[in-house]
């Protein structure tokens, strides 16, 4: 079925193109993410034709700063890449808002450490849902990870992500020493890659969800233990780590997308729920085309969870 | 190099040296050069980035040229932020190691926020090669010149 409209809509070109701009389906509004669920909404950049009057309908959603953003990178693609990414920020968000909220005009602030976040404005019809949110993306895919209160932070790599230098070259520099040893333990290259890029996602998630990032929280500060049998990563603060006010009750959770990415994700600890199981994240992903399709790929072979969920 | 960028007036006025003269958005400046004088002019919003070594945001480049491995038909200047290149953290991280090799020294994850753009990484550099402990600042520069 989904298929079938796809086609459609590509044999009939601009014309329907045209349609679609001007009886632009509201978004269908999406029920709010329980306590410990994490709803993910991606795109992949091409689905979204390069020069489609869908792109430029996107382009209108976005404020004037982020339209200067979108115009100050280099070349089409990653200007095409930042529209959707900050089509998906918004788009996902009003989703939540009972159809009462226009993407377009949802406003955004910076935290201390310049993680973005949404300033509800009191004319937003009285919807203030208190979402968080984080964003990540390669040039294949942008994700948003959405959360009822509790800050979230997600991370998304290329699988086969390749580094120019050695894995543990990188990770001499920036991980931890447990962090180091449990890879250089590891006898097949392809494998310790593998292993390194789910480091780097879950570290990444990690000071994403504290809002700190990567300069507001240096990686040699805390470690990240991978579980074994689909058990969640555990983390610790390290004895000597000289950056204070880390959070130490972070949840992470990893799975591959659509056998091209590694996502992580990392949440706060809810500290009312001692039960490690109950304690555990549930997880809905949407693929996406905002305003045009979305379909569930959760419980389907696009997502391969990989530790930490329920 | 010139770029309309920001609100004050930063012109590099000697011949060996880099040293910038500042001023404030629009006001009329007048500026001493070497053997020469210009009379009082009033400035639109320019700025004239110069605190760095050419032959260091040189290198920069070519580093960042490498790790992003750029066409030569990508537009990459001084003033190019490397997330506007299309660097995600890893690629960042790598830039960092690259500079740390080639130039000896150790850059703190809370700099990295402060490297956003090609100017300011070969700006961070230039300033921890000068500190460099065992070494007068005078002495290293003189080095890092024969060398490049």
């Amino acid at each position: 079925m989904l298929r079938l409209f796809r086609i459609r809509r590509d044999m009939l070109g601009s014309a329907v193109s045209r349609r679609l701009y001007t009886t632009c389906s509201p978004l269908p509004p999406t029920p709010l993410p329980h306590r410990r669920e994490v709803h993910l909404w991606y795109i992949q950049p091409e689905e979204i034709n390069d020069s489609s009057s869908q792109l430029k309908h996107y382009m209108d959603l976005l404020s004037p700063s982020e339209k200067r953003d979108v115009s100050s990178l280099s070349g089409e693609r990653l200007q095409k890449n930042a529209i959707l990414a900050r089509t998906l920020t918004r788009t996902t968000l009003s989703r939540y808002c009972d159809g009462r909220v226009d993407p377009g005009s949802i406003k955004f602030r910076k935290g201390l450490y310049g993680k973005p976040e949404i300033m509800w404005q009191d004319g937003d019809n009285i919807i203030k849902p208190p979402l968080q949110f984080n964003l990540s993306h390669t040039s294949s895919l942008i994700a948003c990870a959405v959360a009822l209160e509790t800050p979230i932070g997600i991370d998304v790599e290329e699988k086969k992500r390749q580094t120019v230098k050695s894995v543990l070259a990188v990770a001499r520099r920036y991980f931890t020493v447990s962090e180091v040893e449990y890879l250089a333990a590891i006898p097949y290259p392809d494998i310790q890659r593998k292993e390194f890029i789910q480091l780097w996602t879950l570290k990444e998630a990690y000071v994403k969800a504290i809002g700190r990032g990567f300069s507001g929280a240096p990686f040699k500060n805390f470690t990240i233990v991978m579980g074994s049998d689909k058990r969640a990563p555990k983390m610790h603060i390290e004895a000597d780590s000289d950056c204070e006010g880390l959070a130490d009750n972070c949840q992470f959770a990893l799975m591959e997308l659509d056998s091209s990415h590694v996502v992580a994700v990392c949440m706060e600890r809810d500290q009312e729920i001692s039960d490690d199981e109950k304690n555990s994240l549930r997880l809905k992903v949407w693929r996406t085309i905002p305003l045009i399709e979305d379909e569930l790929v959760s419980g389907t072979e696009t997502v391969n969870y990989i530790c930490g969920l329920s | 190099m010139a770029s309309v960028s920001a609100t004050f007036v930063s012109f590099g006025c000697s011949f060996n040296q880099t040293k910038c003269i500042t001023a404030g958005k629009n006001c009329t400046i007048s500026l001493g050069m070497r053997n020469h004088t210009l009379t009082a002019v009033r400035f639109p919003r320019l700025r004239v980035s110069c605190l760095a070594k050419p032959e260091t945001v040189t290198k920069v480049m070519e580093i960042v040229k490498k790790q992003l491995a750029l066409n030569d038909d990508v537009p990459l200047k001084p003033e190019s932020k490397f997330s506007e290149l299309g660097a995600d953290s890893l690629d960042t991280v790598e830039i960092v190691m690259n500079m740390e090799e080639e130039f000896g020294i150790t850059v703190e994850e809370d700099n990295s926020q402060n490297i956003t753009t090609v100017q300011e990484a070969a700006e961070l550099i230039d300033k921890l090669v000068a500190a460099k402990p065992e070494q007068p600042a005078s002495e290293s520069e003189q080095k890092s010149e024969a060398t490049a």
